[in-house]
């Protein structure tokens, strides 16, 4: 570890947040000055040089987006910004009538919006019943979806894909058909969620239950209410991943191309040969997607942040 | 070991030990795991014996209307006045019924439960110029499960019905009143609530998720491939020679194929899980340094790439690093390097790039637990620990680390089996390549298991190796998840975080 | 029950009205699968074809968008929801007919086929002795594209690196692609080629690869990846900073629009002292098989129309499109003489080889090598070690044909 890296966590030791500093005595501290100083800077060296990493892809992608495919070119090219800023690529995907964009971002934001409905329900369901209610085979359920859990997921694409059509819910019933699939075995994701109503205490329950309160309206009037954040947790994440379902909404549609999702028409566009000069495009699309899922997101990341952690904790 | 001698070891001997010890509790937790599953077995079989010896016992002793119930399922429950119960138990029966005896043979369970030890005989034929579809082994498997599935839920609810009988039949006796419909709705929203829960998980998991794994674990032992496709081609069993051929050391095998994937996934998935891991607890560090400014911002430029999809960012990335890609574009323009460097083409380039630029997608994940969790550290155990002449790198080694890796133990388990099966990342990023000829089977360098396993299904439907893969992958992950969870304490006990 | 016998009725109706139908015509539907681009042109050809036959005027034809590289994948996966008529690119058609996914070519076309289009392309629908497929283009090939004022001299390989590599441009080869790679063993007078059997199981490998030929091969090869200029690709839209590129005529619009007035093409260069060969690769609509002769019938006269004389000329007059014609009549016509990207494919054609059926196995193990010579892995090896690598290809090769 370089010398650069050691030092933060000298800090961390006077976790500030903790009310810890407070506790040092004035003459120590201005000794430290000096050495505190030269800890910051590096380590806000670090975190600009870490912010131009982590923007660069995307700056770059909305760069080439404006790098006309009419009067530059639609392919890759080895320079960064167009030579001339034009909405060509964004005016294609948006009114052109050979572009199908338009049509399979509505069938993504439809999937998305039943997705974050009914996994929410799912998922709620059962991380509450697994909770906070005690029933035999609780624990036989709680295993067999770890078993479950433990076989790969594309294993099984080719049977789904079956099942499915036997429903007639593949090519033009793709829509639909994938989200049957997403919400169906989502109960399964329902370890975040069991988490955070395990730390609601029990005696809340219990009083109510006291006051002839059924299971359902202890669920309805008292659990759900303090459930906000996992709720928004569950709706934001269940919302976000069809954006970005590839394999399995390509394996279910192919063919129909008016039933797509953004991922499976954008992803064609750069890796299947008969889609020439489509690259910037495809950098279009690409932000048309990205904007919308990035603005909710930051907007709820408070509730995001609240999940993640309390899954990691709690496993 | 005496506790006193192991404190006289230096430090790298008592790391050794410790890496010394995981290893040899590994076969103890082997034959821990084979014990209790030994004991399920048994246990299963016992009340197997005690369900049966108390359906003869409920016959001999119960009156004619739980008699009748043994054949007419829901009579008894009718016959007592519980209607809604009866008349269901009845619908289901019929259902199941008509399912498996149905007229019309090509949709009946008992069509396809008899043609399941074959998997359909009957050839696709040539009538003139037109095809006649013969027997089609993949609906023959398919709806040969689905039967299964229903009869083992028939035997259950039959069971359930007889139950009911001999519970009613004992109520009556003592004087006790039978619940009504609307009891029965009563208790779903109640005592029964976790039911009501359930139910719609449990179907679609069952149908969506249980059945198709059991389905792809049968595929494992046919020979369903690009040559025996239905509809126009039959399938059929051939026992183990799948794993043969996907383990077996011989050139004609994959065997060789198979380790190195398999030695590259679990290489990887260290990496993926602690490289990320603690660059991300480092940076979380950073940015909630007390003098540091602006924390908000920095979050939110990291965290920007999660919600950015994946197919989207990642696409691009693989681009920028290609031989002819802005990346190296321009450090040549710089006249930092005269040729390109080989991100993609060498294997080994291809393996790092991939466990860096895997960072650069992990470090915002594992920032935000980190802050999390940092936060919930107690401030007076740094402050007894200053008292005590600790320096900061001590501190660190001895409570922030270690708090960490107590409370995220679980965390990194279940973020290394996930790794294991991380499939955007290499697909998106590499594809796999680069290939070899010292790799069989249409594997690359940087093919995970998972990945590998979607080549076979997409490219080459070569449905049975995809399926011996995919078992593999479980019994890798299970081995995984056996050991530590034998080893880290915090995982196993769910109630302690109550 | 009035409902119900009203269906049935209405069923038994629809299907005796079919039937009579069918013994003129057809008035079903049909699903065509063609490459993105070519689903307007194929729309309207198929107006023009139901046009000009009014027994067929009834049916239903719908165009669906499935490119060739993966049409033959999702017609394998699943073919009862697959096109009936498909568009694909040659290499696939062993794999359709081992899994019996596409119908034997209807006999009297057959002959029509055999007789109307060039032998290369008739070879190819063929496995076994059975004619597979209708050939639709005979421009599956590729050649040399190259930016005039970049390349001085296109007839040398070497001369070509050094050019790019003076003016700082690429020079693009796709070497770990089974398809171009060929180009360097044919040319030393290599072969490998597969037989068949009617049902299209590989019976023979006929190779000579693990020879001092092959090595001579290898060795171009990689003495080609050792440069500086070299870079790993074929298709226009992905490569950067061009000089020249080996390529095929489906990106001639893409070509002409990035080098401008110093568009040029050719034939493949010479390479250490011998002129490149290559593959000559061949596009073709197929039918998967059918449970009704109607349709089956229906679905012949399509696709024989789609890929007669008259419909292989108007796609290439199509500005979209372009595609060289297999037809004989239609190569002979002026424009398509005249055309700078044909003319360079036809210039390359008297050192192609018309391709044949591959296992998939060999195009992953062609990967492998080309990856491996990417890797520079080989960059140090000597013959001995050279021939050793080329014994693995063709153990590869041998083995690939059981899979």
């Amino acid at each position: 570890m370089s010398e650069k890296n050691k030092i933060p966590e000298v800090d961390i030791v006077i976790d500030q947040e903790a009310g810890v500093i407070r506790e040092v005595k004035p003459d120590k501290l201005r000794s430290k000055k000096g050495h505190e100083r030269r800890v910051n800077t590096s380590i806000y060296v670090t975190l600009v040089l870490m912010s131009i990493i982590w923007l660069a892809p995307f700056v770059f992608l909305v760069f080439q987006s404006f790098r006309s495919y009419l009067t530059e070119s639609g392919g890759m090219v080895n320079y960064l910004l167009p030579k001339q800023w034009s909405l060509d690529n964004y005016t294609w995907l948006l009114t052109d009538p050979s572009s199908d964009f338009l049509r399979w971002y509505g069938n993504t934001l439809i999937i998305a919006l039943f997705c974050s409905v009914l996994q929410t329900f799912m998922v709620l369901s059962v991380s509450y019943a697994l909770s906070r209610l005690r029933f035999k085979g609780r624990k036989l359920i709680m295993n067999v979806v770890l078993v479950l859990g433990m076989f790969p997921g594309f294993l099984t694409m080719i049977i789904l894909y079956f099942l499915l059509r036997q429903l007639g819910l593949t090519q033009d019933g793709a829509v639909p058909g994938l989200i049957l699939i997403y919400v169906a075995s989502s109960g399964m994701g329902y370890y975040i969620s069991k988490g955070f109503f395990d730390t609601i205490p029990k005696s809340l329950d219990e009083s109510a239950r006291i006051d002839g309160a059924t299971r359902s309206q202890v669920f309805r009037l008292i659990i759900m209410p303090l459930a906000k954040p996992i709720v928004i947790y569950t709706i934001l994440m269940a919302f976000m991943a069809p954006w970005g379902d590839y394999v399995f909404a390509s394996y279910v549609a192919f063919g129909s191309k008016p039933n797509y999702n953004v991922a499976v028409g954008l992803y064609q566009w750069v890796n299947v040969n008969d889609y020439q000069g489509y690259f910037t495009r495809f950098c279009a699309g690409g932000v048309l997607v990205a904007v919308p899922v990035t603005v909710l997101f930051l907007a709820l990341q408070k509730y995001y942040v609240e999940g993640v952690t309390g899954g990691a904790v709690k496993g | 070991m005496a506790d006193l001698e192991y404190f006289k070891l230096s430090k790298p001997q008592k790391m050794l030990r410790g890496i010394g010890s995981f290893f040899a509790r590994i076969p103890q937790g082997i034959v821990n795991g084979l014990k209790k599953l030994a004991q399920l077995v048994v246990s299963l079989f016992k009340g197997l014996g005690a369900n049966i010896a108390d359906l003869f016992t409920t016959f001999k002793n119960g009156d004619w209307k739980t008699r009748l119930s043994y054949l007419v399922m829901g009579f008894g429950s009718c016959a007592r006045g519980q209607w809604g119960r009866g008349i269901l138990f009845f619908l289901f029966q019929t259902v199941f019924n008509v399912y498996m005896f149905m007229p019309n043979a090509e949709f009946s369970g008992c069509y396809y439960l008899g043609k399941l030890s074959t998997l359909g005989t009957v050839e696709t034929y040539k009538q003139g110029r037109k095809t006649v579809y013969g027997d089609n082994s993949f609906f023959i498997l398919l709806y040969g499960v689905l039967t299964i599935f229903f009869i083992i839920a028939f035997i259950y609810t039959w069971r359930v019905n007889i139950k009911q009988n001999k519970i009613n039949e004992q109520l009556l006796k003592s004087g006790h009143k039978l619940k009504t419909a609307k009891d029965d709705l009563d208790s779903l929203r109640d005592e029964q609530f976790h039911k009501t829960m359930l139910a719609l998980p449990t179907l679609g998991v069952t149908v969506f998720t249980i059945l198709p794994i059991f389905f792809m674990i049968l595929v494992a032992f046919t020979n369903f491939d690009a040559t025996h496709q239905p509809p126009g081609k039959l399938f059929t069993w051939v026992g183990w020679d799948n794993f043969n051929q996907l383990l077996a050391m011989d050139s004609a095998s994959y065997g060789d194929t198979f380790r190195h994937v398999l030695l590259w996934t679990l290489i990887w998935a260290f990496f993926a899980t602690f490289l990320n891991y603690f660059l991300g607890m480092l940076v979380a560090i950073m940015i909630n340094k007390k003098g540091i400014k602006l924390k908000k911002m920095w979050r939110t430029i990291l965290v920007m790439t999660i919600a950015i999809p994946q197919f989207v960012s990642l696409l691009y990335v693989s681009k920028m690093f290609a031989a002819d890609g802005l990346v190296n574009t321009y450090l040549m323009k710089w006249g930092w390097i005269s040729s390109p460097l080989p991100f993609w083409t060498d294997p080994v380039w291809a393996r790092v790039t991939i466990i860096v630029i895997n960072v650069w997608i992990g470090i915002p994940y594992l920032m935000l637990i980190a802050t999390g969790i940092l936060m919930n550290i107690p401030a007076d155990l740094y402050e007894s620990a200053r008292i005590d002449g600790a320096n900061a790198f001590q501190m660190y080694r001895k409570i922030t680390l270690p708090y960490m890796l107590f409370v995220t133990g679980p965390y990194l388990l279940t973020s290394f089996t996930g790794n294991i099966n991380n499939f955007n990342v290499i697909f998106l990023l590499s594809g796999g390549k680069p290939l070899s000829l010292d790799l069989a089977g249409g594997a690359g360098h940087t093919d995970l298991l998972i990945t590998w396993l979607y080549k076979m299904t997409v490219n080459d439907t070569n449905y049975k190796l995809a399926a011996v893969i995919g078992i593999l992958v479980f019994v890798v992950t299970a081995v995984i998840n056996l050991i530590v969870y034998n080893m880290i304490p915090s995982v196993k006990n769910e109630e302690d975080f109550q | 029950m009035k409902k119900f016998l009203a269906i049935v009725l209405t069923v038994v109706m629809v299907l005796s009205l079919a039937s009579f139908a069918s013994a003129e015509g057809f008035s079903g539907d049909i699903k065509i699968w063609v490459a993105d681009k070519a689903v307007d042109f194929t729309v309207n050809q198929v107006e023009t074809f139901k046009a000009a036959h009014p027994e067929y005027a009834g049916m239903t034809v719908t165009v669906e968008a499935v490119g060739e590289g993966d049409a033959a994948n999702k017609v394998i996966t699943d073919v009862e929801s697959a096109a009936d008529i498909y568009g694909f690119a040659q290499d696939q058609l062993g794999r359709l007919v081992q899994a019996a996914a596409i119908e034997v070519v209807e006999e009297e076309n057959a002959k029509k086929v055999e007789a109307e289009n060039d032998p290369g392309s008739v070879s190819a629908v063929k496995v076994g002795g059975v004619m597979y497929a209708y050939p639709m283009t005979s421009d599956n090939g590729y050649f040399l594209y190259y930016d005039k004022s970049v390349v001085t001299d296109p007839t040398d390989l070497d001369k070509i690196l050094a050019d790019c590599a003076a003016a700082g441009k690429n020079f693009y080869f796709e070497v770990n692609s089974g398809w171009y790679q060929v180009a360097f063993f044919f040319a030393q007078g290599c072969e490998l080629t597969y037989e068949t059997d009617n049902e299209g199981a590989y019976t023979k490998l006929n190779t000579d690869y693990a020879s001092d030929k092959g090595v001579a091969a290898l060795k171009s090869m990689i003495k080609m990846a050792k440069s500086p200029a070299y870079q790993n690709g074929s298709s226009l839209s992905t490569a950067t900073n061009v000089g020249a590129i080996v390529d095929g005529v489906w990106d001639a619009g893409a070509a002409k629009e990035l080098f401008g007035e110093n568009y040029a093409a050719t034939k493949l260069p010479v390479a250490d002292g011998v002129q490149l060969s290559g593959f000559g690769g061949f596009k073709m609509l197929g039918i998967k098989p059918q449970t009704d002769d109607a349709k089956l019938a229906a679905c012949d006269a399509l696709a024989a129309y789609l890929t007669s004389e008259e419909v292989q000329l108007a796609r290439f007059m199509d500005p979209n499109l372009q595609w060289g014609p297999s037809n004989l009549n239609a190569q002979q016509n002026e424009a398509v003489k005249a055309d700078v990207a044909l003319s360079a494919l036809g210039a390359q054609l008297a050192y192609t080889i018309p391709q044949g059926q591959y296992p998939g196995g060999y195009w992953t193990t062609a990967t492998g090598l080309g990856d491996d010579i990417l890797a520079h892995k080989l960059d140090d090896a000597d013959d001995a070690a050279l021939l050793e690598v080329l014994k693995t290809f063709v153990a590869n090769c041998e083995a690939a044909m059981n899979q």
